[in-house]
């Protein structure tokens, strides 16, 4: 019994004028890897958000839960008798979000308590007029995870932190009294995104180290990884990431060039990039390898076996 | 709701193991906080809601000191070492640190971890509104069912009273939307779950389920005038929605387990305002055919403290040594979402744990 993929989809936003928040995207990625998988909304169990950079920064409630409103996943009361209704919240691990969300279902689903579960992000610039260093493209993902009852999903989840770089790469909301809106008033709550040059190749290498002492773990080698799916942030993580483990550049999944620098979507893309391309049809065994502040290092692994009905749809 | 695994069907069971708490030694009562608003609102607060005062945090105080000093209050009562946990959860609404900066990224969970010495912990900030902290300790009690872990912390800090302060420039009148901002008060809490060593289960089950057609009633946003947020609360629609929908819910959960709400010895509710928990035990009473034992009311000296409530209460109800090894203790949220959920302790040694002050 496990956990796997049904479908993966992501929006993204290319316009600076007509401008796309965060949440418009998540729902249109969310409703469309539902429609990819052919599944109804009230067939959703559960909902984790993982996006940082939310609409209006809102801090409550759990942006899933207006997504799950939205994309009409059982808003009402009561849900039917029996039936789960839909549970939503929000988890935030920066660029590990995605793979700190797909733990979590996994332990829901993996009995087959609940039957579907959806991972949906979206990160996109609240006040692109007054943030600073704002680095991400607007990239929203969603993720359908399904229970299986064959051996097959995910096997392994591994988290690691190096707090030592935690300096590395900063993001906070302060209030700056000296920011001037366009109508009037003085002050605003300014997003601010600090980046050390150093931030990816040390994210690089405690991604390697990770990666290397799971793979030990699992007893796999670098050959019999086929597919790498990695954050697509920073730009050149997951060609080095792939490199400096030993796994061939023809083997790593890059994202369509409208999600590359995407954050917490970043795997997503890359996932749904070689599930168009096939790559993930003839693989068996696929390492997630995200990086995210702190710095924060997670890996999993997706085993395979074959093509199966139950596993990612590719009819994009 | 989704629920936890059924005794029999999980590899094992999980237990509150340690409750701390942090409340910030000001006091800042309502007939201040009334005083200070800049319009004449002529409200009555106090007697609205019943909450006489609530703890504020001062200068060098936020989410995350409160938080951190939570963390090691819990684990000074715990045989738990920091090194022990496998996982630590942040559940805090205000994520403020140095100050009202709120932090993004790297997330509060990762500073709160490396504070206490948690090294080895997975950890990561999660939002639920003042559900945060029993999603949390929902996650974990699974996590550990499954066995993916054995033990893990879940830790939340709320200087939340900026959101009041912010309120008090605006407010009106009685139908303001921030009212309820003005009920808000600062803590942290923390609570350890761990694997039962003896596979007796403490938590004996526990179910969330979001009824998201009311997820727009109750809003929190960075403020337009100044440092921290400001909550929209649509306060009369969100609390009669939660009496219509929340009983039944509570039932069925009860029912499947062939349990009546008068078996509960405790029921603790998220501590929004006296008046509002007393309506809504009339509504259950009336619903569900009867009432528990008692009913926990916290919130006339600590004010709303957001997503750690129940864990504010329940540590006070242990360290006063109202509990009883044996005594179901049903906690139950409602929060922004709407998020509704329950979480039943069967009161186990914990009662030992947490001393006695009388």
């Amino acid at each position: 019994m496990g956990t796997c993929i049904e479908s993966v989809v992501t929006t993204s936003s290319s316009s600076s004028i007509f401008r796309r928040g965060s949440l418009h995207l998540a729902e249109a990625a969310a409703r469309a890897c539902l429609e990819r998988a052919a599944r109804r909304p009230d067939e959703l169990d559960l909902l984790v958000n993982t996006g940082v950079y939310k609409e209006k920064n809102m801090a409550e409630p759990a942006l899933a839960a207006i997504i799950q409103e939205d994309i009409h996943a059982n808003p009402g009361h009561p849900p039917r008798h029996g039936h789960h209704g839909t549970f939503s919240f929000d988890v935030s691990n920066g660029g590990c979000g995605c793979l700190t969300a797909t733990h979590l279902a996994d332990s829901f689903l993996r009995d087959g308590r609940i039957r579907l579960a959806m991972v949906v992000t979206a990160d996109a610039d609240p006040s692109p007029r007054s943030s600073r260093g704002f680095p991400f493209r607007p990239v929203a993902g969603a993720l359908l995870l399904a229970h299986t009852s064959e051996p097959v999903g995910f096997v392994g989840h591994e988290f690691r932190t190096f707090p030592e770089f935690a300096d590395l790469f900063v993001s906070r909301l302060d209030w700056d009294p000296a920011y001037h809106r366009m109508l009037g008033g003085h002050g605003g709550n300014v997003v601010e995104v600090r980046e050390d040059p150093s931030f990816a190749a040390r994210g690089i290498e405690c991604a390697v180290n990770v990666a290397q002492s799971f793979l030990a773990t699992a007893g796999l080698r670098p050959a019999d990884i086929h597919l790498l799916v990695a954050s697509q942030y920073p730009a050149d993580f997951a060609n080095s990431v792939a490199q400096a483990l030993g796994v061939g550049s023809d083997l790593v999944a890059h994202a369509r060039p409208q999600c590359r620098m995407a954050h917490t979507a970043g795997p997503m893309a890359a996932l749904e990039a070689a599930a168009a391309a096939r790559t993930f049809d003839e693989a068996t065994n696929v390492l997630f390898v995200t990086l995210g502040a702190g710095i924060t290092i997670a890996v999993a692994l997706y085993r395979k076996r074959g093509r199966s009905p139950l596993c990612l749809s590719t009819s994009a | 709701m989704i629920e936890s695994a059924e005794r029999g069907h999980a590899a094992h069971v999980a237990r509150f193991e340690s409750v701390g708490v942090k409340l910030p030694e000001r006091r800042l009562s309502t007939h201040e906080l009334m005083a200070s608003t800049r319009h004449p609102a002529h409200i009555d607060l106090e007697h609205l809601t019943g909450i006489r005062e609530r703890r504020v945090c001062s200068e060098g105080e936020d989410s995350f000191t409160l938080a951190v000093d939570a963390a090691h209050d819990c684990l000074s009562r715990s045989h738990h070492q920091a090194a022990d946990l496998d996982m630590v959860i942040c559940a805090s609404i205000t994520r403020y640190r140095d100050g009202l900066t709120h932090v993004f990224e790297p997330p509060l969970s990762l500073g709160i971890k490396e504070a206490i010495g948690a090294s080895r912990a997975t950890s990561f900030d999660l939002s639920n509104a003042c559900a945060g902290m029993m999603t949390g300790v929902f996650l974990l009690n699974e996590l550990i069912a499954q066995g993916a872990i054995e033990t893990g912390m879940v830790v939340s800090g709320e200087y939340i009273s900026a959101l009041g302060a912010n309120a008090a420039r605006s407010i009106r009148a009685v139908y303001s939307r921030q009212l309820a901002s003005l009920t808000l008060g600062d803590a942290g809490a923390a609570v350890i779950v761990e694997r039962s060593p003896d596979e007796k289960p403490g938590i004996a089950f526990a179910g969330f389920t979001t009824l998201s057609e009311h997820s727009r009633l109750c809003t929190g946003v960075p403020d337009r005038h100044g440092a921290g947020g400001r909550m929209l609360t649509r306060a009369r629609t969100i609390h009669k929605v939660a009496m219509q929908d929340a009983p039944p819910l509570l039932k069925e959960l009860l029912d499947e387990r062939g349990l009546r709400i008068t078996d509960i010895d405790w029921f603790i509710p998220h501590q929004t305002s006296a008046r509002a928990i007393r309506t809504g035990m009339r509504v259950i009473g009336a619903e569900l055919g009867g009432l528990p034992k008692h009913t926990v009311i916290n919130c006339e000296e600590f004010g709303n403290t957001a997503s750690t409530t129940h864990f504010v209460a329940l540590h006070r109800w242990l360290t006063e040594g109202r509990f009883r090894e044996g005594e179901k203790v049903l906690l139950v949220s409602l929060a922004s979402g709407l998020e509704v959920g329950a979480i039943l302790i069967a009161m186990d040694r914990l009662t030992k744990t947490h001393g006695n002050v009388h």
